[in-house]
């Protein structure tokens, strides 16, 4: 079966440092350009750089992005994740999240706001899907909801900052 | 979530967003901020308190992670470390997936080891084909340039097959 990734690599998991390269580029673009040039670094992303995943989630819908979901997390080192379907919606529940705790590992100072670009980068791949998407808790484990266009809301005081 | 996967696939999508937002040199600051300051530190400290060795233990280790199957050699030879890429897993991934967000992906890698090795006391030579394929030659500060002598004879070989194969070479030498 062809990967519902957008790229494919020769080793079966990335590379977990490279987790200490996204923690550090989230805190240079902060510090150069301010918060909100982040926030629209990561919706450039999620609507640019995932085009390919984004239009696959508009033709399958949510089983699309529960089998999505399944094989990413299959690729990063460390993590622990639940992926539950239903009708209406699809929760990714991250028992561990592989960044945070390969940064705590390492000793790095995360950002605060690390775990809002998880809600900014894919909420704007969900919208260009025709999706609404919303993550709940963060630093550390986490849950993400998947459902139909305008049905999930966000509060950003859901999401947990890291300490 | 950003994972680490596809990293060097989303890393050269933000070198061109960096490069749009502030041009060329916030694309240097950042590999020398974020990368060799931040991301980096760790090899940063290591090459700083052990030198060669220092080295040898930074690059054995993400090496082995980042290219299991290999593609790489390293070795310590008349005082300097050398590393010869043959199959570089980073640039290969892009290779190999057609990615090409940068104009230049490959320069990354003299943007942060460039500034690290300096402070630390070493010179660098390098040269890169932009297929996977460079060399890295680190020696002292203080060691005295030899013209004639097993390492260049093993850099300007590599330089004659690639520059035989057509491939733009980019050279960057102390």
């Amino acid at each position: 079966m062809k990967s519902r990734l957008p790229y494919s690599d020769t080793k079966p998991e990335g590379a977990a440092d490279f987790y200490f390269g996204i923690n550090a580029t989230f805190r240079f673009i902060i510090n150069k350009y301010g918060r909100s040039a982040w926030i629209r670094y990561l919706r450039e992303m999620g609507r640019g750089y995932f085009a390919p995943v984004n239009e696959q989630w508009a033709r399958e819908g949510l089983p699309g992005v529960a089998a999505y979901w399944k094989e990413f997390f299959d690729a990063e080192p460390g993590a622990n994740v639940s992926v539950i379907e239903s009708e209406n919606e699809v929760i990714v529940e991250v028992h561990q999240c592989p960044a945070i705790a390969h940064l705590r590992s390492g000793d790095r100072k995360i950002i605060n706001s690390f775990c809002q670009h998880c809600y900014y980068l894919n909420n704007a791949r969900a919208e260009e899907a025709g999706l609404s998407m919303m993550v709940e808790g963060g630093a550390g484990s986490c849950t993400h909801r998947y459902g139909p266009a305008n049905a999930l809301k966000q509060e950003m005081s859901d999401i947990k900052e890291v300490e | 979530m950003l994972g680490c996967y596809d990293f060097c696939a989303h890393y050269d999508w933000t070198f061109d967003w960096i490069e749009r937002e502030g041009g060329s040199p916030d694309l240097i600051e950042f590999w020398d901020a974020a990368i060799y300051r931040d991301s980096q530190q760790h090899a940063a400290q290591l090459i700083a308190a052990k030198g060669i060795d220092g080295m040898s233990k930074y690059w054995g280790q993400t090496l082995s992670e980042e290219a299991p199957d290999g593609g790489y050699e390293t070795r310590i030879e008349d005082g300097r470390f050398l590393i010869e890429m043959t199959d570089c897993p980073s640039r290969g991934f892009l290779l190999r997936n057609q990615v090409e967000f940068s104009k230049d992906y490959c320069d990354h890698c003299m943007g942060w080891i460039g500034p690290m090795m300096r402070e630390a006391g070493f010179k660098v030579d390098h040269t890169h084909n932009h297929q996977g394929q460079c060399y890295w030659e680190f020696r002292p500060d203080n060691s005295k340039p030899r013209a004639i002598s097993s390492v260049e004879k093993w850099k300007k070989e590599l330089r004659e097959k690639w520059g035989k194969a057509s491939f733009q070479l980019d050279h960057f030498g102390d």
